[in-house]
């Protein structure tokens, strides 16, 4: 009677699971098919792979310049918000000075602003200082954007890191400075990761901002161009699937390495 | 003397850690902020700006796309959590009672919320695709052909089909949550409960629900925030359309902004404002609300 019931509810999670991950199973068959052979029949495995369809939508489809500048936005946002984002959490953890509490609780508030608040004066903005159409324009746009919830995860680490540590290589004669770049971001390592693995997927998915701040086909980040190519050639399913694939297999790579890691990074917050 | 030495702050260091990340949230997110408040009281055109007092206000008020789109976000923010919210739970307890592959399982329904809602959008889109998508061969294989329809294309059924698709993508990750909140509760309590004979049911209602009662209405409030900003899954799918039947407030603001040509940033960052003030009291109302209860202690 119990195993019974737990295969039941084994087949129960499992129709779940497929639910859930179906689309995308379903987007990878696609990838490898032509859109001749897929209009014949949507649901299929695929009987010859066409891998070709890949360096085809990389080269012909310009997906290569898309996918670099998206690689460029997030490592150059993700390597400022790791630093900037560090150095700002140590010291709301370290130091005890006035307005200290008022100014983390600012920046922690931002979480909740929605997007459209800063997206038009953003846009007037980086018009009126030629940063409109840059790349360096949006990394530092998105830096902004995801500061208050890495500077968030980062403090929330840093102070639990015990104050006599600092004390003792005070006493030893160690800088401030050396303090945080020699004893505190070696043990804040295991947050840092979680930070820049979150951060990488966040900004590797953005398009709001990338919507509005990018117009030009050489500077669009892979969602934007993804949207684009979706937008010119409706009908052409097979090629839009390999360019949907392009999109999804980095994430689907780092989840595979670091999925607990990326879990507690979505996750930061949300459980209390 | 050393007292006071470790409790002096070293005001140079203070100013070197903060500066870079000040710098740029006052550059790229408080300044923005005041701006778009600022040109909420202006007509904004691309040569000159002048001032016009609370008449975007006043038009707002008359706005009636504008008001199709605090309905449909709203109906969005307020069903969302609860579906998110009721399923995820079913599951985590499913994975809580020690279901074999539960690790496997948690790994795979996380998923949907990793992808960026450009990828979603547009395998959802054929999912619901009138002709050859999943659900209508589905219906069709059933020999319910008769219910087939284009589920994005009607405007009765777009607004709930782009619903079910932010709750499969966000149950996932509400379950997560959920399931570390329930690992993380002392296994005596319901020990206890079930040597005192108590049902599935009734250990459900009135043992576990209320000692993760904390988290699910963080989820809630989270998933609630998240709906009343949602523009991505929109803009790719429907546009807003059929007939606004999806238009959202973030749309309509970034319609107004860059789509219409009427080039007044001004009306849209009136728009941008008073959703931001609604945002920002909604969730401090909701925190308020969930707080006044007292809190459980275990």
């Amino acid at each position: 009677m119990q195993k019974w019931r737990q295969a039941l509810v084994v087949f129960m999670l499992s129709i779940y699971t497929a639910f859930a991950a179906g689309p995308f199973l379903w987007v990878a068959t696609m990838s490898l098919r032509t859109t001749t052979e897929i209009s014949r029949d949507h649901f299929r495995f695929p009987e010859t792979l066409h891998w070709e369809k890949f360096p085809d939508a990389w080269f012909n489809s310009n997906y290569g310049v898309y996918f670099t500048n998206s690689l460029i936005v997030v490592l150059s946002a993700v390597t400022v918000l790791t630093l900037v984002g560090a150095m700002a959490a140590h010291c709301f953890a370290r130091y005890r000075f006035r307005l200290n509490r008022v100014f983390y609780f600012i920046i922690f508030s931002t979480i909740i602003f929605p997007p459209q608040i800063t997206i038009i004066a953003l846009f007037q903005i980086l018009v009126q200082y030629g940063l409109f159409n840059s790349l360096v324009g949006l990394t530092l746009v998105y830096v902004a954007f995801q500061l208050p919830i890495t500077i968030y995860i980062l403090e929330s680490f840093f102070s639990r890191i015990p104050g006599d540590l600092f004390e003792a290589a005070r006493i030893d004669g160690y800088s401030e400075w050396s303090i945080f770049w020699r004893i505190a971001l070696p043990i804040a390592l295991p947050a840092l990761s979680t930070t820049i693995i979150l951060n990488t997927i966040l900004l590797w998915n953005e398009f709001l901002y990338a919507v509005v701040l990018i117009t030009d086909e050489d500077k669009r980040t892979l969602p934007l161009g993804i949207q684009r190519f979706m937008g010119d050639q409706m009908e052409d399913i097979g090629m839009i699937s390999t360019g949907l694939m392009i999109a999804i297999i980095p994430v689907v790579l780092i989840y595979a390495f670091f999925s607990e890691k990326l879990i507690q990074g979505m996750t930061a917050g949300a459980v209390k | 003397m050393t007292q006071s030495r470790a409790l002096r702050t070293p005001w140079r260091a203070v100013t070197v850690f903060l500066l870079p990340a000040f710098t740029l949230y006052v550059g790229f997110t408080a300044y923005p902020v005041v701006r778009t408040l600022w040109n909420s009281f202006h007509s904004v055109l691309p040569a000159r700006e002048s001032y016009v007092g609370l008449a975007n206000f006043a038009e707002l008020a008359k706005d009636e796309i504008f008001w199709r789109a605090v309905r449909n976000t709203l109906i969005w923010a307020c069903t969302s959590p609860l579906f998110e919210v009721s399923i995820a739970l079913l599951l985590a307890l499913a994975l809580y009672a020690k279901v074999p592959g539960a690790r496997l399982f948690r790994i795979a329904w996380f998923t949907p919320v990793l992808m960026s809602y450009v990828v979603v959008g547009i395998i959802w889109a054929w999912i619901y695709n009138y002709d050859w998508g999943a659900v209508n061969y589905a219906l069709r294989a059933l020999g319910l052909g008769s219910w087939a329809r284009a589920w994005l294309g009607k405007p009765e059924t777009a607004l709930p089909a782009l619903i079910f698709i932010t709750t499969w993508m966000w149950t996932g990750f509400n379950m997560v949550v959920l399931l570390a909140a329930l690992h993380s509760l002392p296994s005596e309590v319901i020990e206890a409960a079930e040597l005192d004979n108590c049902g599935w049911w009734s250990k459900l209602v009135f043992v576990i629900v209320p000692m993760v009662r904390a988290t699910v209405l963080n989820l809630i409030v989270l998933s609630f925030v998240g709906k009343m900003k949602i523009f991505d899954l929109v803009w790719i799918t429907t546009k807003g359309g059929p007939l606004w039947a999806t238009e959202t407030v973030s749309i309509y603001v970034y319609k107004r902004a860059f789509e219409w040509n009427t080039f007044d940033l001004g009306y849209p960052s009136a728009v941008a404002s008073v959703w931001f003030v609604i945002v920002l009291g909604s969730v401090l109302t909701l925190t308020f609300l969930f707080r006044q209860r007292e809190k459980l202690e275990y």
